[in-house]
């Protein structure tokens, strides 16, 4: 059972957003909040003024440069990275439905794929622009 | 001992394979992740871009080789990504310096974006001054959304550490920005 002292240290640590509570106390504390606002309201106004002041942090995005810079260290870190664009650049052609489109894309991901040993510096560049093509849309890739 | 799941295996696999998708997908998932947490943890955006490019490449490096099962590939992330901020602040500590970290300028910030913008500074500023170990409980548990067990167990300490911990940041933080009233942020 959940006392007063632990609501409060509970409250104190976590915040008010009952998702960020522990999992394994967080019902015991909804249901201490329930029964004794007169405990619970004013600690979590408090707490709430907190969490209103943490999301007021903004940090910057990755830029494109930093992006680039890390897909491309995939193969300076030594990731043999498998000759499988046709796949996606086929896709993405048909999406486009242009024939020029199609044919430019079709013609990198030849050059992609006839070099049975790929430099790095090549695999770096197809990466990179692979995923400058997805980049359109990531939530493909994150599924 | 029951293996962990882990919703990043199967990425971190293929990514180990060389798929180039899934290098797309494991940046597009982690670098903001890990360039958020170099970002408060050292307050200093260079540094924190230097970071979360090394972090990443010691991603690339583990892939072929991770097991999966015995913890998750976030958190070993994290650790990685920890502890090379923690190099840069003992560095700093090393050679003290007179002038603050450069910060980025947020830009034009017309109607409520000027007072966002700057509550958000007074934010950062508070949490720059936090001690290390306070700082870093807050950015792992309220930023990364962390686990109380994810981030004790990064932290090396126990649950009811990293609560004190957390505890006594955000009084400070209470305490250090009691003039700003809440809901003057924007979104």
């Amino acid at each position: 059972m959940m006392t007063a002292e632990r609501f409060l240290a509970l409250v104190a640590a976590w915040g008010a957003d009952v998702r960020r509570w522990p999992a394994g106390e967080r019902a015991a504390a909804e249901a201490f909040a329930a029964a004794r606002p007169d405990v619970a309201r004013p600690a979590l106004l408090e707490a709430d003024a907190v969490d209103a002041l943490l999301h007021a942090s903004r940090v910057a995005a990755p830029s494109a440069s930093l992006r680039d810079r890390v897909m491309a260290s995939a193969v300076e870190a030594g990731l043999h990275v498998r000759r499988g664009g046709r796949r996606w650049l086929d896709r993405f052609g048909l999406a486009l439905g242009a024939g020029w489109a199609a044919a430019a894309c079709a013609g990198v991901a030849a050059g992609v794929m006839l070099g049975a040993h790929l430099t790095a510096d090549v695999e770096a560049d197809a990466i990179l622009y692979q995923a400058s093509l997805l980049g359109v849309d990531d939530t493909e890739v994150l599924g | 001992m029951a293996p962990i799941a882990d919703p990043d295996e199967d990425l971190v696999r293929r990514v180990g394979q060389g798929d180039p998708a899934a290098i797309q997908a494991m940046v597009a998932r982690k670098l903001p992740r890990m360039l958020a947490l170099a970002q408060r943890m050292l307050g200093d955006p260079v540094e924190a871009e230097d970071v979360a490019q090394e972090a990443m490449l010691r991603a690339w490096r583990q892939a072929p080789r991770w097991t999966p099962g015995k913890a998750k590939f976030d958190t070993w992330l994290h650790r990685v990504a920890l502890n090379l901020c923690y190099d840069r602040l003992r560095r700093r500590r090393e050679v003290p310096t007179d002038a603050p970290p450069d910060r980025p300028d947020p830009g034009p910030a017309p109607d409520r974006g000027l007072l966002a913008a700057e509550t958000g500074f007074r934010v950062d500023a508070a949490l720059a001054r936090l001690p290390d170990r306070q700082r870093e409980a807050i950015v792992l548990c309220h930023y990364q959304e962390l686990t109380n067990i994810e981030a004790a167990a990064l932290m090396e300490v126990s649950v009811e550490a990293l609560e004190s911990l957390l505890s006594r940041g955000r009084r400070a933080l209470r305490i250090a920005l009691a003039d700003l009233r809440p809901g003057t942020e924007g979104a």
